[in-house]
């Protein structure tokens, strides 16, 4: 009886795999996780740009911030024989024995949002991500611009750097772009630097301390819109008005930094788009089609948005938030 | 001479000196660097306490809580293991019940879907029961704790994802608002709440004979039960309050972001508790445990946070950094350096004496 149940059972099993690799493009996705609005916008509008195509079928796996659940959905995916594989690494370091097992394998790789430190040592089809460091850069150029256009542009001005997570590639471009920045507007004084963590809660804690240990802050750049929310409410505990007190420039233009801009308690958020969907399909019907890609980096189209618009950071030209926020889709 | 005697060696022995010595150790290197690290002043905006102190307990609330349940674990012999994943359930459920689907509530806002009592009772009730089935696990089915409560661990941020679609919920309901970030009698709320919570382990564990019942079962559980001890009941409800405090300090921490964050919230709590636990001189192997000393545990792990966060210790050194002053504390309560000092101690004593 036994052994009759596991005959039927594989045989499901084989009919089940042969259906599908029989006609469907299968699509493998490593994701980090759920760890904000950003990356639920990212995984939504990827699977259901894969899911909503004709003949394709994805492979969803969420890695819950963990890198070795990560490595181990990469051996799955290799064992499964799937036709693309596309990857988020949660950091930026350690992927170098499972991305050459995936070359090994042969099987494309498309690297999603993060490009992990041994891209130069494996083979990948295309990059997909935003410029980090440009992102960096246009947030301390927009702080500056601004400050500029409000007629304090010779004023000394104290700024405080909230990081991401240390070691994630958005952490490391956007400290690069930031600090680059600095050295283009010497009135700006780095008063402070420290890691938020890309959450709320720490963004809260770490503003809690500075509001005490630093004397004057006069514009907060946050590597992303959680670590500024959760500043907006430390800065309201310490009595002081945030957006008018300090400046807050945020980063990744998630709805809730909208709500904040247009309620005035945030000045600015330079965003960081989640949505390759529009980017991803395309590349992966080329490759079906037989074109060569080798090491393409593609870089979405980014906006800076603000209270009032039409501050010019030279590659682009801030919008005022309130016109947009009912297009915003995350 | 007669009356009790001041017994300085039997004070450097114990660990929850050397907690306190670390402690003040650390705020004493603040003092030095920073005077001001120690104002406490009134701020009038939002009718509370404001100052670097005030930080400490306020953000160490959420471990103190834990750390009152899992001191009791540990004097059981025991690790919990799911705390962690438990704060990350409670914040989902109760925001689940504020905004419920947020396709059909689009903006987050002043408003609740659900009475206000389910969002407050539902996660609470949820957690003890989660609790419940980690202590029936270990008391019924005689798992090792640190394997039964792997379980939940695992799979409670999986719940909590589920809950809310993987999305991350955020709500502007002001009654919420108050449990994290609300005050009373100038304090900030979780320090009120940490102080009732503090209040009601102490009185339920040194005002009833459960704390003898829990060192006991510890120490040995035949024994007791040979002596009339019911050692699986006594698991169960440890378990439970563990779980149950594990919710709470879900709710507030919850409160203090107004959403949940089923990924980042309570990540790593087990271990901060534990090691809270662990530095207040409960032993790891079961029996004696102090309650007063966890607290201090509690509180020196968030003046270290604090102080990585004030000093501007850079990003990149900030875990060594908490390692190193963890490790100095650990030594210190290191059974052949407690032992030094009591000698000294001891000796001086009694050479006073002579």
């Amino acid at each position: 009886m036994k052994k009759l149940l596991l005959l039927a059972l594989a045989l499901v099993l084989a009919v089940c795999v042969s259906a599908a690799s029989a006609k469907d493009v299968v699509i493998a996705f490593s994701q980090i996780g759920q760890e904000s609005d950003w990356r639920t916008a990212n995984t939504d509008d990827l699977r259901s740009a894969i899911e909503n195509h004709a003949g394709w079928k994805l492979v969803y796996d969420d890695g819950q911030q963990k890198q070795e659940n990560q490595i181990k959905a990469l051996r799955n995916f290799i064992t499964q024989n799937v036709d693309y594989i596309l990857f988020t690494g949660v950091v930026s370091t350690g992927w170098d024995e499972v991305l050459k097992e995936v070359n090994e394998a042969e099987i494309p790789l498309l690297l999603i949002d993060r490009i992990p430190d041994c891209a130069d040592k494996i083979d990948y089809v295309a990059a997909f991500g935003g410029d980090f460091v440009e992102e960096g850069r246009r947030q301390v150029a927009w702080a500056g611009e601004y400050l500029k256009k409000a007629g304090r542009g010779d004023e000394d001005v104290n700024i405080v750097i909230m990081e991401g997570t240390t070691g994630a590639s958005a952490q490391t471009g956007r400290t690069e772009g930031n600090l680059k920045a600095l050295k283009e507007y010497p009135h700006l004084k780095l008063v402070g630097q420290q890691s938020g963590n890309f959450t709320r809660a720490e963004g809260q804690a770490v503003m809690e301390s500075w509001l005490k240990s630093i004397d004057k802050i006069d514009v907060l750049i946050a590597q992303n819109d959680d670590m500024a929310l959760g500043a907006i409410d430390a800065i309201k505990a310490a009595g002081k008005v945030p957006g008018k007190d300090i400046i807050i420039v945020g980063c990744d233009s998630v709805k809730a930094a909208f709500d904040a801009i247009v309620a005035g308690e945030m000045n600015c958020t330079v965003e960081c788009t989640p949505l390759y969907g529009a980017f991803v399909v395309p590349t992966i019907e080329a490759l079906e089609r037989g074109e060569k890609f080798d090491k393409t980096v593609v870089h979405p189209e980014e906006g800076v948005f603000d209270v009032d618009g039409g501050i010019d950071l030279g590659t682009v030209k801030s919008v005022k938030a309130a016109d947009v926020i009912s297009q915003r889709r995350y | 001479m007669a009356g009790k005697k001041f017994d300085v060696s039997g004070i450097m022995q114990s660990k929850v000196t050397w907690a306190v010595i670390a402690e003040a150790l650390i705020l004493l290197v603040c003092f030095i660097i920073r005077p001001d690290f120690f104002s406490i002043s009134y701020q009038p905006s939002t009718g509370m306490l404001y100052g670097s102190l005030i930080d400490i307990v306020n953000r160490s609330a959420e471990i103190t809580i834990i750390s009152m349940g899992m001191t009791l674990v540990i004097a059981l012999g025991g690790t919990d293991l799911s705390v962690g994943a438990l704060v990350a359930v409670a914040g989902a459920i109760a925001l689940k019940f504020l905004r419920w689907d947020v396709l059909t509530y689009t903006t987050p806002g002043d408003y609740t879907v659900y009475p206000y009592i389910l969002v407050i009772a539902v996660p609470l009730i949820v957690c003890a029961l989660m609790g419940l089935f980690n202590g029936f696990l270990v008391a019924k089915g005689g798992i090792q704790p640190i394997i039964a409560t792997l379980i939940l661990m695992v799979c409670g941020r999986g719940v909590a994802q589920i809950l809310t679609d993987g999305k991350q919920f955020t709500t502007g309901y002001s009654p919420f608002r108050v449990i994290g970030q609300g005050s009373f009698l100038c304090l900030p709320m979780p320090i009120v709440i940490t102080i009732i919570v503090v209040i009601a382990v102490a009185l339920f564990t040194r005002k009833t004979a459960f704390g003898a019942f829990v060192e006991s079962v510890g120490v040995n559980p035949s024994a007791s039960r040979l002596s009339g001890i019911k050692a699986g009941n006594v698991i169960l409800i440890v378990f439970m309050i563990t779980g149950l405090l594990s919710g709470i300090a879900g709710l507030i921490y919850s409160s203090r972001i107004m959403s949940n964050d089923s990924n980042n919230a309570g990540l790593n709590f087990e271990m901060d508790a534990i090691l809270a636990v662990v530095i207040g001189g409960t032993n790891m192997a079961g029996g004696k445990f102090s309650l007063t000393g966890t607290i201090v545990g509690s509180l020196i792990i968030r003046t270290i946070v604090t102080f990585v966060y004030y000093f501007g210790i850079v990003a990149e050194a900030t875990m060594a950094f908490k390692a190193l002053i963890i490790a100095v504390v650990i030594v210190l309560q290191s059974e052949p350096v407690r032992r030094y000092f009591a000698k000294r101690a001891a000796l001086r004593q009694g050479g006073a004496r002579a």
